[in-house]
């Protein structure tokens, strides 16, 4: 056949240049701290400064507020290759740039001018407050309240598990306008930039988790916090839309810290299979550990292109964009988790040892298929891609 | 304050492919090249120079067969302002004397108020080449150098060099060449931005000829070195390794090295 | 008869450096199977001392008293008189130390009279083309062998390669002078500042014990010291370490820091990466105490402890000082 094949996609020479970068300091500078963080499980200030002066954390911004105009995928390579080296460090770019986004694709103008010079720089780091105790999944349970008060905003409520929710100098937070029993949960949400500390505002708890430990997961109360009416983004009534617009650029960043853990596993997996020996031979010429590293191996990269496609065509303003961030973010987080599973196996005892950081990414590994959306959730974005919408009303609700 | 800094590109010492051609000359398009390591030492030494003086110019300057733009674009990163790439197709196989005294001519195209060098290059030259393109030129050379201190205005220098048992202070009126240490503090990493604006910094690229240097006297033909002959060393035995309490570890290495007759 | 010349390097307080008397020993030998005159040469402000110290290892050794050398960087003031004495009386070879005196000196003596320089030579022999010279290039990997095109040229030796060993009877000490034509720039020393801590340098140590990042801090090196004490070794460091600014520059082992070849390299939480491995890894025996089983260097080592370097290395102390003999 001689018709043209379409081009597939080739990062161009500067993603190369960037992402190689972004790996060299992964490599020497982060995977050396990587075991520290998840034992003391302490926010890694020091990597935040360190990315902040790389600019690291510049990639997501315009150039005209000092930032490197970096597209989705290029913003993916730098969180997949500092998260081959560290989850939590992988998740502080990854947060910067989500919970920037209802600023950068919502905002106006003059928000932009306000905010976006200091997260560019990194001087600020941000954190998206939606989800709270009763509203996980369940986006029209939110309860956090809004309410108006001449020229401010007073916002009452609570969020939980929000990560960076500590360390942030700026919130996104999502919070009720508009109470109405009736009001289609489209029209309910406002999204506001909280900046923190603030009267009213608390850091009520930081959970002990599994994984990902460097990372502060905060529970945060928000006692008749006032904010100027000026700092909403949008409309009364936008929020979710700017969420679901969010969702579309973040759930990449999100598959991108899954490819990076199970990239980073498999690493380590291959290189104790060279070395360890049993039997006479190195465990990875028994065919049983050479098929399981095959296996990881098709599964991180079959990840890592669907991930690289899924921004390709979201940058591109795909009509079909939330199907590509949900199903990448889909495949990417079972493949994380199945990796990383498989790595301890093929280290054996020594894999579930703290020597060996394996078990630390497996550990890491899980949450990729519960936050920014539950795999879940991600399913029933793409089966409604599939199917259409549905005619059953009350199955337009679930989600 | 204008600065020349020396880049030689050697083979990536992390990767395992050095090897000499059939020449016996090392074959440099083996490898991918990198900087050689004490070159950014001076070049970072070079930057905090021109940040604390609030003005000056860096240029690189790189002997190298064509791969050479690849690896300034780090140094350029770094910060540096321009290249200048001496690039030739019968520079193949110099000798350390050739490439002195090339680029002492290079050298004297351009306009500097000092040359920085990094000591000892890790592919073998061992450190000769900037003392003699400093004789070449007739330059104060101060080597060794841990601090460097220019005074502009009165146009003169002041180096820390390394001694056996401590440093000793020279001073020398400007131009200079300096070789410098790793004592001179830890380069920076090439922040995002700084990869990105290199890719629109100036290389230029000279020939012998632009140099006004005549291609028979340089290149293999008339090295003033060959390698004669080359081996892999002995290969060492394989490693014992010890586990056990750390009295049971430092019990096998007392009879580990009183049965080599080291102690 | 042809002639090997060594040009002594200045040692402390106007002696003879020791690299400058090893560098003499093997001249001595090379000259005798050359069947050439073996000759040393000393360039300072009182060549006196040096040159009487010198003349123990060799038959001739030529003085040239230059009043300059008290107060400028010695090579720059030191290549002019030896160039003028290559130009007059054409050595087949001339050797110096590799050390930074040495090799500043052969740079700058290459360049005013054309001759090559081989450096960091392992060893050296003599063939009908001049000297063949041992190297050791690609921070280890290979061996070689190299001569001069036009069979002679210049040669820096690393330290320890030869013992220094004096002749059977010490030779004579002649004064010459030399015209320079056209002096080198000379620099001038404004101060020598000694510094306390400044150790004997580690490249002609015979038994090294380094300590790496797991060394942890300053403090940590203290078990460094006191096993090389037991020992008798000096201390070396990764850059790990000397970056950390736990450790001088100067006892710096790498890629960036210096080349040894000791005949015991013992590394204490020292992983082994390549920017250190080229510094060391043609140690004669290298033993090396890590808690990390996968660190890098228990590929190279010859002896690998699986262990906590601090708690081994009491032990060691202790087990090493309540030797018997």
């Amino acid at each position: 056949m001689t018709e043209s094949m379409p081009p597939s996609y080739r990062l161009t020479e500067e993603q190369t240049l960037l992402r190689d970068a972004v790996r060299t300091f992964a490599d020497e500078r982060v995977a050396p701290r990587a075991r520290d963080i998840d034992q003391s499980a302490e926010f890694p200030q020091d990597l935040r400064e360190l990315l902040a002066a790389q600019d690291i954390l510049a990639l997501p911004f315009p150039a005209a507020y000092g930032g490197l105009d970096a597209d989705l995928l290029t913003v993916c390579l730098a969180v997949e290759q500092l998260s081959r080296a560290c989850a939590t460090t992988g998740l502080i770019l990854a947060v910067h740039e989500l919970a920037s986004l209802p600023i950068v694709l919502a905002g106006s103008p003059e928000q932009h001018r306000r905010w976006l010079p200091r997260l560019a720089s990194g001087e600020d780091l941000i954190a998206f407050a939606m989800t709270e105790a009763d509203a996980g999944s369940d986006v029209a349970a939110i309860r956090t309240r809004a309410v108006r008060d001449g020229d401010d905003y007073v916002i009452t409520g609570s969020k939980r598990f929000i990560s960076h929710g500590s360390v942030a100098d700026l919130l996104t937070v999502f919070a009720v306008t508009d109470p109405d029993r009736d009001a289609s949960r489209h029209t309910r949400l406002s999204c506001f930039v909280v900046e923190v500390p603030t009267r009213g505002f608390e850091v009520a708890r930081i959970e002990h988790k599994m994984g990902l430990r460097g990372s502060p997961t905060a529970e945060l109360a928000f006692d008749g916090v006032r904010v100027p009416a000026v700092n909403m983004i949008g409309a009364e009534g936008d929020g979710f839309a700017i969420a679901m617009r969010t969702f579309d650029r973040s759930r990449p960043a999100i598959a991108a810290q899954a490819v990076g853990i199970a990239q980073g596993a498999l690493e380590a997996a291959t290189a104790y299979a060279r070395n360890r020996r049993q039997f006479g031979h190195r465990i990875g010429d028994l065919q049983m550990v050479a098929a399981m590293l095959a296996d990881m191996d098709a599964a991180t990269e079959s990840a890592r292109q669907l991930l690289y496609k899924a921004c390709v065509e979201i940058e591109a303003g795909s009509e079909d964009a939330s199907r590509w961030a949900a199903m990448c973010k889909l495949v990417a987080g079972d493949a994380a988790m199945r990796v990383t599973t498989d790595a301890v196996q093929v280290l054996g005892g020594y894999g579930y040892i703290d020597e060996f950081p394996v078990e630390r990414m497996m550990r890491d590994a899980k949450i990729t298929q519960l936050y920014e959306g539950t795999q879940q959730i991600q399913r029933l974005v793409v089966a409604r891609a599939l199917l259409g919408k549905s005619d059953r009303p009350e199955a337009e609700r679930d989600n | 304050m204008r600065i020349v800094v020396l880049v030689k590109p050697v083979p990536d010492p992390a990767s395992a492919g050095e090897r000499l051609g059939a020449d016996g000359r090392l074959d440099r398009a083996a490898v991918p090249a990198v900087v050689n390591g004490n070159d950014e030492y001076v070049l970072e030494a070079a930057l905090k120079l021109i940040e604390a003086a609030g003005e000056g110019e860096i240029t690189l300057l790189t002997m190298a067969p064509t791969n050479a733009p690849e690896t300034l674009r780090k140094a350029l990163a770094m910060g540096a302002h321009r290249g200048v790439h001496v690039s030739d197709v019968a520079l193949g196989g110099s000798c350390a004397v050739s490439t002195a005294r090339v680029l002492a001519a290079a050298l004297r195209q351009l306009e500097f108020d000092m040359v920085f060098a990094g000591i000892d290059a890790s592919d073998g030259v061992g450190g000769i080449v900037p003392a003699a393109i400093a004789a070449h030129l007739g330059l104060p050379f101060l080597s060794y150098a841990a601090r460097i201190e220019p005074d502009m205005f009165g146009r003169t220098v002041r180096v820390r060099r390394i001694s056996a048992t401590g440093y000793d202070v020279l001073e020398a009126p400007l131009p200079v060449l300096i070789a410098g240490t790793q004592a001179l503090g830890e380069p920076r990493y090439p922040s995002l931005k700084g990869i990105m604006a290199a890719r629109g910094k100036e290389i230029v690229t000279r020939s012998l000829a632009d140099l006004g240097v005549d291609a028979i006297s340089v290149g293999g033909a008339v090295a003033t070195t060959a390698v004669l002959d080359s081996r892999m060393p002995p290969a060492r035995a394989a490693t014992e390794i010890v586990r056990g309490t750390p009295d049971e570890g430092a019990a096998r290495i007392v009879e580990f090295l009183a049965d080599r007759r080291i102690i | 008869m042809g002639t090997i010349w060594v040009v002594a390097e200045p040692g402390l307080d106007g002696g003879l450096a020791r690299i400058s008397a090893e560098a003499a020993t093997l001249v001595r030998d090379l000259a005798a199977t050359a069947g050439r005159d073996a000759i040393g040469i000393v360039v300072a402000p009182d060549p006196a001392a040096a040159a009487a110290d010198l003349a123990t290892y060799l038959p001739v050794v030529w003085t040239i008293a230059e009043p300059a050398a008290a107060d400028n960087a010695w090579s720059a003031v030191a290549a002019g008189h030896v160039a003028a004495l290559i130009a007059e009386d054409s050595p087949d070879a001339v050797f110096v130390g590799a050390g930074a005196d040495g090799r500043d000196l052969a740079g700058a003596v290459s360049a005013l009279t054309g001759l090559g320089v081989l450096v960091n030579a392992t060893g050296v022999a003599w063939t009908d083309d001049g000297p063949a010279i041992e190297m050791s290039v690609f921070g280890g990997k290979l061996l070689t062998t190299s001569g001069f095109t036009s069979g002679r040229g210049i040669v820096t030796v690393r330290p320890n390669v030869a013992t220094a060993a004096p002749a059977d009877a010490p030779g004579r000490v002649e004064a010459r002078t030399t015209t320079v034509a056209k002096p080198l720039p000379a620099v001038r020393v404004v101060d020598r500042v000694n510094e306390q801590n400044a150790a004997a340098p580690i490249e002609e140590a015979r038994i090294i014990v380094a300590g790496g990042r797991g060394v942890g801090g300053p403090d940590g090196f203290r078990i460094v010291r006191e096993i090389a004490e037991a020992l008798g070794g000096a201390v070396g460091a990764t850059r790990a370490a000397v970056d950390s600014g736990w450790i001088p520059y100067s006892q710096q082992i790498g890629q960036t820091g210096k080349i040894v070849k000791p005949e015991l390299y013992l590394a204490l939480g020292i992983s082994g990466a390549i920017q250190h491995k080229v510094g060391m890894r043609t140690s004669g025996t290298i033993v090396a105490v890590n808690r990390d089983a996968d660190a890098p260097i228990a590929d190279f080592a010859d002896l690998f402890v699986v262990g906590d370097l601090f708690e081994v290395g009491a032990a060691l102390v202790e087990r090493i000082r309540t030797r018997p003999g």
